[in-house]
């Protein structure tokens, strides 16, 4: 039988040897490499879990959700016909667009190539609001590029692998967009507040024109790192505080953040 | 020795997977239930100890290789979880055939309370001051009354594969 002390040494070793590890990935040490491998060493296991969940969680979910479904299938078709519809009118506009932003050398969202990728895996922990698709450096995918789905920016790139990626949403507590409203003449802060949180707004004076509804889009500043015109979020909660002389803004995404199953990898690199 | 860590290795890819694969997937009030964190208590609770802190450093880096967090936070929580509950272990006080029936989940109820919030705090240590502002309440509440609920079935599972250990032993 261990002693207490041998128990406690190897507590301590154990203790130390992590902060070692948190410490090597914090300072941008070797730790991609060891990712990389633990990943392969579980995914046999999670393909066998997961085989084995999936069916019955959607057995389950196909039992509750049966009417909702339904009805949000024929919701769903209503809403593709009349989105075809703008589609069509939409793309003499882009058109005129993409001639406009050439004539002035703008990078403009619309005229950028796109890969389309499926949502793979949700974040795996309370703490961090990411998903991993099933795209990565080998179509195209790389570090930094924005991702958009549902009509709005979902988030950019934050690691690429040969074959997957993991995308940083915008409501992680890490993620800061640069975005403007109205005329574009205010730039404005937009920062995540955590996965089920809305992101909150900083530096809008409170003599800007905007209101509950309004829409932010990525700003596209000279090193931004996302291309003008993306929509990022509207407003939910406007609030002045006594003294203060700007807003306190609280917004929603665009996109429907929590229903993540298809988006678009915009192939747009941050300029450095 | 080397039986037990072998079948430890393996009933902790198995956690791991059953993490991602069904965990990740069905969420309470939008909360990640972590029984990669359940699984160290459990084996805590035995009593024996470096197969705890085995057992809880290796689901929490197979978890933080997953997960876009600081790499290495979530096996110090496993750390931590393991090293007490296999001091509480020792004591004979998760023992599921002689405590009360309630013990064994109570403990476990504790470690999910706290648990999430360890993590937070070691976060300051990798320089992330904001994960506090994820749901770390929702959390906190969500995982201890899941860690009361599957305590009894996982301990079980660790007790039944301390058995191995303790025979390998003799």
């Amino acid at each position: 039988m261990a002693s207490d002390r041998s128990r406690r040494r190897l507590f301590l070793v154990g203790i130390v040897g992590t902060l070692a590890i948190v410490t090597v990935y914090v300072t941008g040490g070797v730790v991609a490499g060891t990712k990389s491998i633990a990943r392969t060493v579980v995914s046999p296991f999670s393909w066998a879990a997961d085989f084995v969940a999936r069916p019955v969680g959607h057995m389950v979910a196909g039992i509750v959700n049966y009417s909702d479904v339904e009805a949000q299938n024929q919701q769903l078709r209503y809403l593709l016909g009349r989105e075809t519809l703008q589609a069509d009118q939409n793309a003499v506009a882009a058109q005129q667009l993409r001639e406009l932003s050439q004539s002035l050398h703008v990078p403009v969202a619309a005229t950028l190539g796109t890969v389309f990728a499926q949502v793979t895996v949700l974040s795996p922990t309370n703490f961090s609001a990411t998903v991993t698709i099933d795209k990565g450096q080998d179509e195209g995918v790389m570090d930094g590029m924005p991702v958009v789905a549902d009509g709005g920016l979902v988030g950019r790139i934050i690691g690429a692998s040969s074959h997957s990626a993991t995308v940083r949403l915008l409501t992680d507590t890490g993620s800061v967009v640069g975005a403007t409203f109205g005329n574009g003449a205010t730039s404005v802060l937009i920062s995540g507040q955590g996965l089920n949180n809305p992101m909150s707004v900083t530096g809008i004076p409170d003599t800007a024109s905007i209101g509950v509804g309004g829409l932010l889009s990525t700003n596209g500043l000279q090193g931004g790192l996302f291309p003008p015109g993306l929509p990022v979020g509207r407003v939910t909660k406007l609030i002045i505080n006594p003294g203060s002389s700007s807003y306190s803004v609280t917004l929603a995404p665009t996109a429907n953040l929590n229903n993540l199953a298809y988006v678009d990898v915009v192939l747009w690199e941050p300029s450095t | 020795m080397t039986q037990a860590r072998g079948l430890i290795t393996l009933v902790t890819l198995i956690v791991v997977a059953v993490q991602f694969a069904v965990f990740t997937e069905w969420r309470f009030a939008g909360v990640v239930v972590m029984l990669v964190w359940l699984w160290p208590v459990a084996v805590g609770l035995t009593g024996l100890t470096s197969l705890a802190l085995f057992a809880g450093l290796l689901s929490g880096l197979l978890f933080d290789a997953q997960s876009a967090t600081p790499f290495g936070l979530s096996a110090l929580v496993g750390l931590l979880l393991a090293y007490f509950a296999s001091r509480l272990g020792k004591e004979g006080v998760g023992d599921l055939d002689s405590a009360a029936l309630w013990v064994t989940p109570a403990l476990a109820a504790a470690a999910g309370f706290i648990a999430p919030l360890i993590f937070v705090v070691s976060g300051v240590f990798a320089l992330n001051f904001s994960l506090w502002r994820g749901s770390l309440l929702d959390s906190m509440l969500v995982n201890a009354v899941a860690f009361f609920l599957l305590a009894r079935p996982v301990t079980r599972v660790a007790f039944a594969m301390s058995a191995t250990a303790r025979r390998a032993r003799r």
